[in-house]
């Protein structure tokens, strides 16, 4: 076993590089936000929450596509590795941090435009309900067992939950919703927004897309070092119970 | 096992107001007493768009008519309801049918998914206010 | 700015969440890093 350096870390010359163009997209995006884009005839200044809070659900929905995506890898009969099922965790629990600044965001914007906090209407129920599940899933790949028992199960659960996606995008299509339609995503193909709005509001996109991956490619080589500390730990254990039985 | 079981009832207290309350979260105006589940003699909540020119504030009261597909319905408050509320703004009122009018006690703004610059021009400020009250009733 | 508190809360509660979660992430990489060997770190 070659040991490491006391500097050994989950980054890479790569992954620092990608860290600083984060950095500058956020700069940007906050400029953009607080201070470039104009305000909105009707909502005026609140309209600047749009641009964290748009980007956040947008890049949970990628995040928990791509938990799917890997689950599937997984499970299909030709990828049978565990590491899918480390980026799988990783995004998931990147995915559901990025829900809860959704959910927390919205409700303040809420405060503002609605009146209220929170409501109980299609859109925010259904998206409460698609923080619980990945809550769930997170839980799940927590119970216990071998790795290829965790990876199976919650590589199932993922494929399940990820259904949800559609369900809290076009909830505001299929139900009345006091929550507005989609102004970019939407079944007309229709922007309905103007031109320094909808570039922040891709800025914002782009930057968290980034800071995403950034976040997905740190947290599964931690997972994988946690996993390689857990088995090391487990063979220790096996092997002092053997040196003990042995000293009888 | 404590977590799976907390998000368990979770999804159930979550699913159970998906069932009772985020269906059809409204009736549209000329919906009440017509349709089933908007009629008058319970509480009942109701979507229209604030008609021009028919806001009121009276001893603390914000009166106002509602407008859905050429039917109205007045709407009493007691307050201000906050949020972006104005004129030509589609809202969900929270009450019940008091004779011919509706007596509110919670408004919601339902604001539309058009966002559109504020300008400092005359004529963009015209263009604006136009747009304003442009809500599709569909 | 109308509204600058719950703006910028909003601004905060979104990028200080995240650097929270970033910088466990990191310190929790960095100590675990330091547990494994090169050959268990396929990206040194």
């Amino acid at each position: 076993m070659t040991p490491t350096g006391a500097h050994a870390t989950t980054g890479t010359p790569a992954t620092r590089r990608l860290g600083l163009v984060v950095c500058v997209l956020l700069v940007l995006l906050v400029l953009s936000g607080l201070w470039w884009s104009a305000e909105d005839v009707v909502q005026g200044s609140t309209v600047r929450i749009m641009y964290v809070h748009v980007p956040s659900i947008w890049v949970a929905y990628m995040a928990f596509a791509l938990t799917a995506v890997c689950s599937g890898a997984y499970l299909s009969r030709g990828t049978r590795s565990v590491a899918w099922d480390r980026v799988a965790g990783a995004s998931a629990e990147i995915g559901v941090l990025f829900v809860a600044v959704s959910l927390v965001t919205g409700s303040l914007w809420g405060r503002l435009t609605w009146g209220t906090y929170w409501v109980w209407d299609a859109r925010l129920t259904s998206t409460a309900f698609l923080f619980i599940t990945y809550v769930g899933y997170l839980a799940v790949r927590r119970l216990g067992g071998t790795l290829r028992q965790r990876a199976r199960r919650s590589a199932v659960l993922a494929l399940l939950a990820v259904l949800e996606i559609p369900l809290v995008h076009f909830s505001v299509e299929l139900w009345r919703s006091l929550h507005q339609e989609a102004s970019v995503a939407n079944p007309n193909a229709k922007v309905e927004m103007d031109g320094l709005m909808l570039f922040t509001l891709m800025l914002g996109l782009a930057t968290f897309t980034a800071l995403f991956v950034w976040l997905v490619l740190h947290r599964q080589r931690v997972i994988l070092l946690e996993d390689t500390v857990a088995d090391r730990g487990l063979d220790e254990a096996i092997a002092s119970r053997r040196d003990e039985a042995g000293a009888r | 096992m404590l977590i799976v079981a907390v998000a368990l009832v979770a999804g159930g207290v979550v699913v159970t107001k998906f069932l009772t309350s985020a269906i059809d979260y409204y009736c549209n105006v000329d919906e009440v007493g017509v349709r089933r589940g908007c009629d008058g003699d319970r509480r009942i909540r109701v979507q229209g768009i604030v008609r021009r020119d028919s806001l009121e504030k009276q001893d603390g009261s914000t009166v106002f008519t509602l407008e859905w597909n050429t039917k109205t319905l007045e709407v009493s408050y007691l307050g201000d309801p906050g949020g972006v509320f104005q004129e030509c703004i589609p809202v969900v009122a929270h009450g019940r049918l008091v004779g011919e009018g509706f007596d509110s006690d919670r408004i919601e703004v339902k604001h539309t998914n058009e966002y559109v610059e504020k300008n400092e021009t005359r004529f963009d400020q015209a263009n604006n206010e136009a747009a304003a009250c442009s809500v599709s009733q569909e | 700015m109308e509204h600058a508190s719950f703006i910028i809360a909003s601004y905060v509660l979104t990028f200080g969440s995240i650097a929270a979660y970033a910088a466990w992430v990191v310190r929790r990489g960095r100590g675990l890093a330091r547990r494994a060997s090169r050959e268990e770190m396929p990206w040194t």
